[in-house]
């Protein structure tokens, strides 16, 4: 055996460094799974149109009996806007364009069955549509126009009409394959366009276009670019801020209860997984403090044989090298027995993801592989320079 | 390492002491390669001290101490390393050997960091100093003699322009002292190196070039 070893590991107490190690392992692990189980649960914020991605808001004004009466505007005007934009708990606004021309829709289902209808069409500026869908874009002059459909729709046709009728009932997919005759019409021009329905949404209750399409059509169909939005979509940065419930309540504004429901939830559900990595963290905290003190006294107790080898000519690296190796070696031991933990608290859960959203993506580990060997990198770098400062000390003797 | 320089070098816990009746103290000394001192000293005259400034273990004096004409003040860790593994060898008095390992334990970690001598040569030296027996038992059960012939084992177990040895046959008899005088001339006289022996009394029967009054 090492013979410096062999005089080093003299006075390494066994329960001090178990100590350290179990409430690093607790820290280690908590941390990691903190961050798994945040990049999980985001992805399925980010699994298309999740219900957990609410922190938008969809803001008009209230329509009540005398709006109706008095005709008056239910429309935005560009300082109420402005003035919601500035507020602090907005992160971004856009508006919702409506079409000023005449949209009308065929859709043949099979030989006998077709329906036809006069429609609208809506817009919004597109990092706001929450339907990721690469056929979401509109080049100029093509005849093929992509649309996206409020899923209620879907669900009112299965399950009132389609029901009642005996008809077939729809999926997402068998739509999307069906193409639309679109006839747009304004400014005395008729022109025809296929519509391809490329998604639903929860998210936005319209029938929307892409931004692109809208602004050209209505310059070329009404001649007019803008036209006052009457819904304006919000994305704040905490919707349980009291303050956005005050702005809409005394700018006689609506938006969707439930939303600002599941919202609630979402924020909940972050700083629920901030709490518990910031216990993580803590825990690791007081464990390299453990691990510092355990080391500092092994050291203290062990200066004598320090000094006397650093006389006989062994470097002060040389001689702190048995004590940074063992703690490198228990830091990595722990990185690892966290990660296989984490794995199997995972599976666990993942289990459920998977059986509550079908299309659910399995999200890569690397970010908690990541942050396990940055704190990994950091501690052990931290350790190092503590024993080696520690051993230079001696080395130094104050007389 | 041709030469050691003492320049008007003084512990600072002399200062006020105002007959210091010294050779060394005060004074410009230098010890040169291949020539032997002999320093003598009463109690308390500082005797461990010069050993531990020359060996940069401590730095509470005054004055200059000059490897070659460098300050060894100045010197950085790593050339400190490198001149205790390769250009001074010390035999404390204290011996400061591991009580937790075997004698030849204590020798072999000061070799391995070296690779000087070889475990032949060792054993021989441990039977020269009739402490062969003695190889595998645990410092902590030898009398002082006994260690103080494995720490002068030690010491050897390195190349060195100079060895200091600190009162190295305090605990020894005759025969063995005459042996540990033996060893310690033939292995410096082999590196052509200086040696400079320290005594409060008993001291070892050599022919010494010069000898100092601490």
């Amino acid at each position: 055996m090492n013979l410096v070893w062999k005089l080093l590991r003299q006075h390494i107490s066994i329960p001090q460094f178990v100590g350290f190690f179990v409430a690093n392992l607790v820290g280690m692990t908590i941390i990691m799974l903190g961050i798994q189980f945040y990049t999980d649960t985001q992805a399925i914020y980010e699994t298309e149109d999740s219900f957990m991605k609410a922190d938008y808001l969809i803001i008009n004004k209230k329509i009540s009996s005398m709006t109706t009466i008095t005709g008056k505007s239910s429309a935005f005007t560009l300082p109420e806007v402005q003035d919601l934009e500035s507020q602090e708990f907005v992160e971004r606004l856009g508006t919702f364009t409506s079409s000023v021309f005449d949209v009308r829709a065929s859709i043949r289902l099979d030989e006998k069955t077709s329906f036809s209808t006069e429609m609208f069409f809506e817009s919004v500026p597109d990092e706001f549509v929450d339907v990721k869908s690469e056929e979401w874009n509109y080049e100029q002059g093509s005849r093929e126009v992509p649309i996206i459909l409020p899923r209620n729709y879907l669900d009112l046709y299965n399950f009132g009409y389609a029901q009642s009728r005996n008809m077939p009932k729809l999926s997402e997919g068998i739509l999307s394959a069906i193409s639309l005759k679109i006839e747009l019409s304004g400014g005395g021009m008729r022109d025809e366009y296929e519509g391809r329905i490329v998604g639903f949404s929860s998210r936005l209750n319209t029938i929307l276009v892409p931004q692109v399409f809208m602004d050209w059509a209505n310059e070329y169909y009404a001649g007019t670019k803008t036209k006052s939005p009457t819904r304006l979509i919000v994305e704040v940065n905490n919707p349980t801020d009291e303050r956005i419930t005050t702005y809409l309540q005394d700018n006689s504004y609506e938006t969707d209860k439930d939303k600002l429901d599941a919202s609630k939830q979402t924020f909940l559900l972050r700083i629920i997984v901030a709490i518990v990595m910031a216990v993580g963290l803590v825990i690791s905290i007081l464990a390299f403090y453990i691990l510092m003190l355990s080391v500092y006294l092994l050291v203290e107790k062990n200066s004598t044989k320090l000094e006397n080898l650093l006389l006989i000519g062994y470097s002060p690296s040389k001689v702190s090298m048995p004590y940074q190796l063992l703690t490198i070696g228990l830091n990595l031991l722990v990185l690892v027995i966290a990660f296989v933990t984490m794995m199997l608290v995972r599976n666990v859960y993942m289990e459920m993801f998977e059986s509550f959203f079908p299309n659910f993506e399995t999200p890569s580990v690397m970010p908690a592989i990541l942050t396990g060997a940055a704190l990994f990198v950091v501690v052990s770098i931290f350790n190092v320079i503590a024993i080696k400062s520690k051993v230079m000390s001696i080395w130094k003797r104050k007389d | 390492m041709k030469e050691i320089t003492l320049k008007h070098t003084l512990p600072k816990v002399f200062a006020q002491v105002a007959d210091l009746q010294s050779e060394v103290w005060r004074h410009e000394v230098t010890f040169e390669k291949d020539r032997l001192y002999l320093v003598e000293a009463n109690s308390g005259t500082g005797k461990s001290s010069l050993c531990s400034y020359i060996f940069g273990y401590r730095k509470d004096y005054e004055g200059q101490i000059l490897f070659d004409g460098n300050d060894i003040a100045r010197f950085s860790t790593s050339k400190w390393v490198r001149i205790r593994q390769t250009s001074l060898s010390l035999l404390w008095q204290e011996l400061r050997l591991f009580p937790e390992l075997t004698a030849m334990e204590n020798v072999i970690i000061k070799n391995k960091l070296t690779n000087h001598q070889s475990q032949q040569q060792i054993e021989t030296w441990f039977d020269q100093l009739g402490i062969a027996d003695r190889m595998n038992a645990k410092i902590g059960r030898m009398s002082f003699g006994q260690q103080q012939r494995v720490a002068l084992i030690r010491a050897l177990c390195q190349p060195f322009d100079f060895i200091f040895v600190d009162e190295p046959i305090s605990h020894l008899d005759d025969t063995n002292s005459r042996i540990v005088g033996e060893l310690l001339m033939s292995e410096a006289h082999r590196q052509g190196a200086g040696v400079i022996v320290t005594s409060i009394g008993k001291h070892i029967e050599l022919n010494y070039d010069k000898v100092l009054k601490l």
